[in-house]
């Protein structure tokens, strides 16, 4: 359609998410000026606006930012250099395989908010039981997407290794990781979206600091306005880590897996 | 025979009650180049499973004298891996630093990629990926060469050039090699001799030698009676 102007695919990406938020805040100003909401139950944007600034200015806002983006860092990063040796041997190797696929299912189908009661009994309070629970959070998700991947390799890759003289764990890392990576990412892309939602729900009981405390604390004082400020600092993050991750796809050696 | 690479006595293989491959006899010469044609599901790609090693026979003796590498039908590049990274893989591993580089180099103008060599293959054609394949397989030096279908996922055009061009890359860089096909014409264009294989379990039901020199047309004489011969054989006539 030549004769109709049209709007760059780049521009789109950030226009129209844009005129939506802008949408979303015009309905809510309204519906808040026009008194729709029982008095303390919906903050209005501007009082959501006055808390960010407090928030920013005291320097609340960064240090729960980093406490919470800390844990999840921890957490997050030792479960996948658990999982990914563990997975890609569940997945090539058959018995260990039937021996422990029923397992790692039973512990992924459990909610990680489960083990909050574990977590505190065992690390007490502080970074240890947050950091646990971000743990099995990811283990056991990233364990089961890389066995599935490993065991769907295609078998002239093996055949091919063998005749280029790989052996054992030759193998696994030279052949079997590079050829699950697109897979493992796009896992990675998905276990840290969880990661992020649950490190809110561990710190609303076993910290005292964090997005998820921030929260909670809210809440107690009735401070809707700062409730609202961290749900937005908690999304906005999450959008971040999901672009970071998904960037990863971009990696030379891995666009194969996203290129067909 | 004293310049054989392969040597198959009694082969047989089963796969449970199933018996696939059945007193198999076959010699394979010092860089000759045999065809095994054989009717769809008639134990090729286990024949070449055997031939490289990877299954061992159940009765019978193979008797290999050296490496082999094998060619697939499709998808045997690494797909993580550069082309040169792909033909440096294929490259015997006492090859140091810098010979190694030279080498893949020349791998890479022999197959007319030298343009390409830092392409993925996910963005090379079907005919410049199996050109790949080919350099890896023959850039190992080994006295064994096995090919299963290796052009048979490429259109008609191209599978035409890299029959030739596989034929002369065999005269600058002779080995041996069994190629094995379920086209006919293929078979009777680049074989020196066509071993055709009867249907389950497998056994040779006849050896064609076909008139010297490789990359025939058509209309080169006997290469029409070959056909015909393997047809009959086949009973496809």
């Amino acid at each position: 359609m030549p004769d109709r102007v049209s709007i760059p695919a780049s521009v789109q990406r950030f226009l129209f998410p844009s005129l939506v938020g802008l949408g979303v805040l015009a309905i809510w100003w309204g519906a808040h000026a026009a008194g729709m909401f029982p008095i303390g139950t919906v903050p209005s944007p501007v009082d959501v606006a006055l808390a960010f600034k407090s928030e920013l200015a005291s320097g609340r806002l960064l240090d729960d930012t980093i406490a919470s983006l800390y844990r999840v860092a921890w957490g997050f990063t030792t479960a996948v250099l658990a999982a990914v040796p563990l997975g890609l041997v569940v997945g090539r190797h058959a018995a260990t395989r039937a021996a422990l696929m029923p397992w790692i299912n039973f512990f992924r189908s459990l909610s990680p908010i489960a083990w909050i009661p574990f977590a505190i009994i065992w690390f007490g309070i502080g970074d240890p039981p947050a950091i646990f629970i971000l743990f099995i959070a990811t283990f056991f998700q990233v364990v089961l997407a890389t066995a599935a991947a490993a065991a769907s390799v295609p078998r002239v890759y093996y055949r091919v290794a063998e005749e280029l003289g790989l052996r054992g764990h030759h193998v696994l890392f030279q052949i079997t990781l590079p050829a699950i990576l697109p897979q493992l990412v796009t896992a990675l892309r998905v276990a840290i979206g969880v990661a992020w939602m649950v490190v809110v729900a561990a710190e609303m009981i076993a910290v005292r600091s964090g997005l998820g405390f921030l929260i909670v604390d809210a809440r107690n004082g009735l401070r809707m306005d700062l409730v609202v400020c961290g749900m937005i600092t908690i999304g906005g993050i999450g959008i971040v880590l999901d672009i970071l991750f998904s960037r990863l796809a971009r990696i030379p050696s891995l666009r194969w897996g996203f290129d067909q | 025979m004293s310049g054989s690479v392969l040597e198959l006595k009694g082969v047989g293989f089963d796969y449970g009650p199933l018996s696939v491959i059945d007193s198999l006899d076959l010699t394979v010469a010092k860089n000759e180049l045999v065809v095994c044609v054989g009717p769809s599901g008639c134990g090729k790609s286990t024949l070449l499973s055997l031939l490289g090693g990877h299954l061992a026979p159940m009765r019978g003796t193979i008797d290999r004298r050296g490496q082999s590498r094998t060619i697939y039908q499709a998808g045997g590049l690494f797909p993580w891996l550069t082309v040169r990274q792909n033909i440096a893989r294929g490259l015997p591993e006492q090859l140091a630093g810098h010979a190694r580089t030279t080498k893949v180099g020349e791998w890479l103008e022999i197959m007319r990629l030298a343009d390409f060599g830092d392409h993925y293959p996910h963005q090379l054609s079907g005919g410049m990926r199996q050109r790949v394949e080919i350099a890896r397989a023959l850039a190992a030096e080994t006295d064994i060469l096995l090919m299963d279908e290796p052009f048979s996922a490429l259109d008609y055009q191209s599978r035409n050039r890299m029959r030739r061009e596989l034929v002369a890359t065999l005269v600058e860089r002779p080995r041996a090699v069994v190629f094995v096909t379920h086209d006919i014409e293929e078979a009777v264009q680049i074989a020196d001799r066509v071993v055709v294989l009867g249907t389950r379990p497998a056994n040779v039901r006849r050896v064609l030698e076909l008139p010297p020199g490789r990359s025939r047309s058509p209309a080169t004489p006997g290469v029409a009676e070959a056909e015909q011969a393997i047809m009959d054989e086949l009973g496809m006539s």
